[in-house]
């Protein structure tokens, strides 16, 4: 890596969840640094931890050993320059869809012109745009996924964190959303950490895929991705492509 | 022919669009609402002629006829509706604190598990015992006037609230919560923007009941000992051997709970729009 102060650093990180059956052991020295405006995307089995690591790092759950700090400070609690996208929408159906992008701001200050500007710049990039009055059960899966995109996007954050977004679509929706997602991550720059267990998709969308392994979750290998920063769907056929992909797959084959 | 009659509408409107069509019933709504509307015209034909017809004396079935004439009573007639006036106040006033009891004990109980463990048994026997039973106690420390009434009706209205209440909040999907941690919120932030919202379907459905339950208790207050009120009607009119009264009584108390329970499920439409 650059000699640039990493914005993500984890080292050694453990985590141990006691249960009335012994200890279970979910992450096993974890060692990671990412950098201001890189794409990671971390694969691994069920299991080996990888939603548990995102969530260390959203700070919605505790470490038992080892450090992990965002800008250099420990992570202790959620912060405030962190967005969170999750498997499913997780949209509040009593709000419209202006509303839920919103709600990430409107728990820390007043909601003005200027914030639901910010939010309508955000739909629109997403291509609701005409979808701000609307509620969440008038649109698809796929839109109630962008929209919840704009949400974690709404207060700038400096890290957007996707804990497997895609999972419950549909394969050309998913594509779709990809490229989406590619061109958001150019367009705002911001440092992306995409949990997943598509290869595929780990691999068209980031500059480094981080491998773990199954209980205790470690990091078998890291993964440099050559594409450059604009990834199209041709990228899908090409040889290099699938030759990552089944590069990284063999992790798998051996330990399955 | 009917069936012509009742489809034209909705074939008439191509330009059909949502809030539209929650607005015009369909045929088969339709259909439903003039077949309850037979079913209760042939049940009240049954009323007016089938006493005559098997010689029931009058004081055990009253044909429809004499109970309407109770009920229009010109010299009666005020003293219902005050009387009326009466148990709808001790409803209406035992139906809010009960309400109120119900939601902020709810909220407690959901979020702090220790409250819950520590309190709902006591709040289980408590609500075990018939409330007829405890009635008379009530009239001994509150009086026969309207207090007494008032904490029989709260105690059968807050529990309804509360129980839905909890379960509500319980129900309360585990990633929206976490949404909001996420976001750094703030506990009470939480408990406004998220955890009372979700619950609203269910809170409504404990009100449906509690208004149910806030009627039965305010008339069984009423039976134990009162001055005024329906129950207080209904009692007279059965000393007197006045069954039409009593019938009449009866109908002014139905068209009560009919016109509250209207309202509780029109306002659960207007706020809980999205379930």
């Amino acid at each position: 890596m650059s000699a640039v102060q990493p914005l993500i650093s984890i080292e050694h990180l453990e985590k141990v969840y006691p249960t009335s059956s012994g200890d279970i052991h979910a992450l096993s020295d974890v060692n990671l640094s990412i950098a201001d405006g890189e794409f990671v995307a971390i694969v691994g089995p069920s299991g080996c931890g990888k939603t548990t690591l995102l969530k260390i790092l959203a700070g919605l759950e505790s470490h038992t050993g080892g450090t992990a700090t965002i800008a250099g400070a420990p992570i202790a609690k959620p912060r405030g320059d962190v967005g969170m996208v999750f498997q499913k929408p997780v949209l509040l159906p009593w709000r419209t869809i202006g509303q839920n992008v919103l709600l990430p701001l409107e728990l820390h200050r007043k909601v003005g012109r200027a914030e639901k500007a910010a939010a309508q710049n955000l739909l629109d990039m997403v291509g609701l745009g005409d979808f701000v009055s609307k509620y969440p059960k008038e649109l698809s899966g796929g839109m109630q996924q962008r929209a919840a995109i704009c949400r974690a996007l709404v207060h700038d954050p400096a890290v957007l964190l996707m804990d497997e977004p895609f999972g419950a679509l549909d394969a050309m929706t998913r594509d779709a959303l990809n490229v989406e997602v590619n061109r958001i991550w150019r367009e705002t720059a911001k440092t992306a950490v995409l949990i997943t267990h598509s290869i595929p998709e780990a691999v068209f969308l980031a500059q480094r895929v981080i491998v773990m392994s199954p209980r205790p979750g470690r990091i078998v290998d890291v993964i440099d991705v050559p594409f450059g920063p604009t990834r199209t769907l041709d990228l899908l056929g090409s040889p290099e492509f699938a030759d990552l992909n089944a590069r990284i797959r063999s992790y798998f084959e051996v330990t399955a | 022919m009917t069936t012509q009659t009742i489809t034209t509408p909705s074939a008439t409107g191509p330009t059909g669009q949502q809030p539209r069509r929650s607005r015009r019933p369909s045929p088969r709504r339709l259909k439903s609402v003039a077949g309850s509307v037979l079913l209760g015209v042939v049940l009240l034909a049954a009323w007016q002629f089938v006493p005559g017809w098997t010689g029931t004396p009058s004081y055990v079935v009253p044909p429809l006829s004499d109970v309407l004439a109770a009920l229009t009573d010109p010299t009666a007639l005020p003293r219902y509706l005050s009387n009326a006036g009466t148990t709808l106040t001790e409803v209406l006033v035992g139906l809010g604190i009960g309400v109120v009891i119900g939601l902020v004990g709810g909220i407690a109980l959901a979020q702090f598990r220790t409250v819950y463990d520590v309190v709902f048994p006591y709040i289980v026997a408590i609500e075990s015992i018939p409330k007829v039973a405890v009635a008379p106690l009530f009239i001994i420390w509150f009086g026969f006037d309207l207090p007494s009434k008032i904490v029989v009706v709260v105690l059968l209205a807050f529990f309804p609230v509360l129980v839905n209440t909890i379960h509500g909040i319980r129900e309360v999907d585990r990633d929206q919560i976490e949404l909001f941690e996420a976001n750094g919120a703030s506990p009470g932030q939480i408990r406004m923007k998220l955890l009372l919202p979700a619950a609203l379907p269910s809170i409504f459905s404990g009100l449906e009941l509690a208004v149910a339950n806030s009627m039965i208790g305010a008339i069984v207050a009423e039976f134990v000992g009162a001055q005024h009120g329906l129950g207080v009607l209904i009692l007279q009119a059965q000393g007197g051997m006045q069954t039409a009264a009593v019938f009449a009584l009866l109908i002014i108390l139905s068209a009560l709970g009919i016109v509250l329970n209207t309202i509780v499920r029109m306002a659960r439409r207007k706020v809980v729009f999205w379930a």
